[in-house]
């Protein structure tokens, strides 16, 4: 008792000590020299450059070249929601940066998925869904389960396996989900979303339920044969499903050349009889737009549409990938396109947001940010026999989960 | 009352629980317009529409996978698998997926889906047509197993299995389907417990313990020997995963002598599963080694003359048998 009491107020000191680290960070844009001493001078250089990009990633009003400025109009979208659009992308990538810094620090196990760089191509659809569509993530979908509304402090949670997260920690650490949102736990196994969420779709349709299914994928999934089995069926059944692919050039080290042959991915569609669309991912109108109409198209019962969003992913595949096969120019045009600066920009253009309104979202995010990495911090670790249920639903005579112990 | 086939009693089982719950449906190749390639299916799309009984294009990984979502949103899959050689396309989203989907969401979802896999040789179909690959999913938890022998199992393990909330294949075998009659009672709702084996025959020298096709020969080797004054008692095991290990404990601790009988080879097969769990639960109780008799260890061959030859048959099955009883 005495021991477990210890450790609680060790944590939450450290919780504190991390917050305040966290918030002179953001305030002054450097970072204070926080986890583990970096040994070689390799290491140095990669922990420097991973600061300085979440710096630059946090800095959502920075300038950009003219030729990423984006224009047009939002269709169908009041000036509230699109503060409430900048608010869960801000949110996204906030959480996703305190994220990669807890995880150098060691505050918790496995690995990190960061999606900084992608988050417009989650979220803005995410975010025009009734609570009851259906959503099937894969491993890099953060902003899927921030644009749907998933509080943060289940997603720390289920960042640092404790029993605050929605499957008690037993699962996979990243791997977002969340029942009453209606976000699929996703499978690490590659595109196994894709398909469960195409059969959502056809339950929707089935059971004369409304409701529409959303799946995400990334460029390298498209070469899975369940991407191809997923759509095709969709096409022949007109399933009220939108399917994404996050096309950020890797997957993993393999570039898009050797995952295909073409260019724009969105191509694929035409193998299954329904429209496929390439866009800039990292442009909000653009990516509003495109997702409403499929949205609409889905709804309306005009079936499926494959939409490509062209992407980068600015840090590795996880967070323990140097991610050293692809070339500093490449990683620095692809900051540069970033959606947030750029959707900020037009909004501060067209009289939707300005400076002081912005900063009090970044001052309120980051405090939920905080009160998510404390809750995550302060939830329990589960008990090591907790995983040991659930296997089944019914008792079987010759069941004995504990047999072989 | 005109006694139907085993075949008759999945048909039947299948229209009969179609009918009583409007959220499942049926998805598998050739299942709907064609009634399915064995006419398992026949009738269930005039029966029930297009909407609910689906033919899927050629893509078993989508037949497996697709359940998931569909369980999730409210609905009772019934997909089939044309043949069980063809379920290793669908491999990973059974044993990763379906099978965990539970245990990973910590209990939240159940995965009330039943996977119909026509099994088992002796039909001329050759490798692709003749396999019994059960135990490939032996190692996976939270999946089901059951393989009916008869035709009232036929009917009760798939009401079951279709009623039940965890994810079941269903074995069902293909040289039983017009090969063995019963009588069932048109409206009786027979169900058979999941997870028990049934005991077939009683005996005290020697358990044997089968499912499938192979119960049928295993009870004509123990009549043949019940005439030599060998009683043997046979476990139709019913239901592969979990195994009832109460029940086989209990024959073979009274037998003291235990072989195993399948048609899949003997490495890594449900044989080597069942003995292990013998020589754990009821050594001091063996008064013999256990003993195996399986399939080859190759692949299943085409030939009338090899597959005759490969198939385990009621003269090999009553010598095992002898051999171990009189250890
Ligand atoms: C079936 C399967 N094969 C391999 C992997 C290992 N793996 C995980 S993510 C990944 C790359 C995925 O690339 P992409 O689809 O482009 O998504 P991204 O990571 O770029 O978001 C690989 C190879 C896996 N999880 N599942
Ligand atoms: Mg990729």
């Amino acid at each position: 008792m005495a021991e477990k009491k210890t450790k609680g107020k060790k944590k939450t000191a450290t919780a504190e000590a991390v917050t305040e680290s966290a918030a002179e960070s953001q305030e002054t844009g450097r970072t204070t020299g926080e986890g583990a001493a970096p040994t070689g001078e390799a290491k140095e250089d990669f922990q420097a450059l991973q600061r300085r990009r979440e710096d630059l990633a946090l800095d959502v009003t920075r300038a950009f070249p003219d030729k990423y400025r984006i224009s047009g109009e939002m269709e169908g979208c009041s000036d509230a929601a699109k503060i409430d659009l900048l608010e869960r992308l801000v949110r996204t990538r906030t959480f996703d940066a305190r994220m990669r810094r807890l995880f150098r620090q060691g505050r918790f196990e496995g690995t990190y998925y960061s999606q900084i760089g992608q988050e417009a191509c989650d979220v803005v659809i995410a975010a025009q869904l009734e609570k009851t569509d259906f959503v099937g993530p894969s491993h890099r979908d953060l902003g899927a389960s921030v644009g749907k509304g998933i509080p943060l402090t289940a997603l720390a949670a289920q960042v640092y396996n404790r029993v605050d997260s929605p499957d008690g920690g037993r699962y996979t650490a990243c791997h977002y989900w969340h029942p009453e949102y209606w976000v699929m736990q996703p499978s690490t196994s590659i595109m196994m979303n894709w398909i469960a969420a195409t059969g959502a779709a056809f339950g929707f349709k089935m059971l004369k339920k409304k409701g529409v299914a959303v799946a995400f994928g990334g460029d390298g999934a498209t070469a899975h044969g369940d991407f191809h089995e997923g759509c095709n069926f969709a096409g022949v059944h007109r399933l009220p499903i939108v399917y994404i692919i996050q096309n950020n050039l890797w997957a993993e080290s393999l570039p898009l050349s050797l995952t295909t042959a073409l260019t724009d991915l969105a191509h694929r569609a035409d193998a299954y009889g329904f429209p496929g669309v390439t866009i800039d991912g990292n442009d909000v109108i653009s990516v509003w737009n495109t997702t409403r109409k499929a949205l609409q198209r889905a709804r309306g019962g005009d079936g499926p549409t494959l939409i490509e969003m062209k992407t980068y992913r600015w840090f590795g595949h996880s967070d323990i990938d140097p991610a050293d096969y692809r070339s500093e120019d490449e990683v620095e045009d692809w900051t540069e396109r970033d959606p947030l600066p750029r959707y900020v920009a037009w909004l501060m253009e067209n009289e939707v947001l300005d400076e002081e309104r912005l900063e009090g979202i970044r001052q309120a995010i980051r405090q939920e940010v905080e009160q998510a990495v404390e809750f995550a911090e302060a939830s329990a670790r589960p008990e090591p026999e907790a995983f040991l249920s659930e296997v089944f639903v019914h008792e079987y005579p010759g069941f004995d989960v504990r047999a072989g112990r | 009352m005109a006694a139907i086939t085993y075949i008759d009693a999945i048909n039947r089982t299948l229209h009969e629980e179609m009918r009583r719950d409007d959220t499942t449906f049926l998805i598998g190749e050739d299942t709907g317009i064609y009634g399915g390639v064995f006419k398992a299916t026949r009738g269930l799309l005039e029966a029930f529409g297009p909407e609910r009984v689906i033919d899927s294009p050629i893509s078993e990984s989508l037949i497996a996978g697709m359940t998931v979502g569909a369980a999730m949103v409210g609905c009772r899959p019934l997909p089939e698998i044309q043949f069980a050689d063809f379920i290793s396309p669908a491999f990973d989203q059974i044993v990763q997926q379906l099978a965990r989907y539970r245990w990973r969401t910590n209990g939240t979802y159940a995965m009330p889906v039943t996977i119909r896999c026509p099994w088992g040789g002796g039909v001329g179909g050759g490798v692709f047509h003749s396999q019994s690959n059960e135990a490939w999913f032996m190692n996976v938890p939270g999946l089901v197993m059951v393989a009916p022998s008869t035709v009232r199992d036929a009917a009760g393990l798939l009401r079951a299995a279709i009623r039940s909330d965890d994810p079941v294949l269903y074995w069902e075998h293909k040289k039983l389907y017009r090969s063995i009659k019963d009588d069932l009672p048109e409206g009786e709702e027979i169900v058979t417990e999941i997870g028990r084996a049934h005991v077939a025959r009683e005996g005290g020298d020697v358990t044997a313990i089968t499912f499938g096709y192979l119960l049928h020969e295993t009870l004509k080797a123990a009549e043949a020997l019940s005439g030599d004054g060998i009683e043997v008692e046979v476990i139709d095991l019913r239901t592969l995963l979990p195994l009832d290990t109460p029940t086989i404990l209990e024959s073979v601790s009274k037998t003291g002598k235990a072989v195993v009988i399948h048609e899949a080879p003997k490495v890594g097969g449900i044989g080597g599963e069942i003995a292990a769990i013998l020589a754990e639960e009821c050594f001091w109780e063996l008064d013999a080694p256990v003993r195996r008799l399986t399939g080859f260890n190759t692949s299943f061959p085409a030939a009338k003359t090899m597959e005759d030859y490969y198939m385990p048959n009621a003269g090999e099955i009553a010598a095992a048998l002898r051999a171990t009883a009189e250890t």
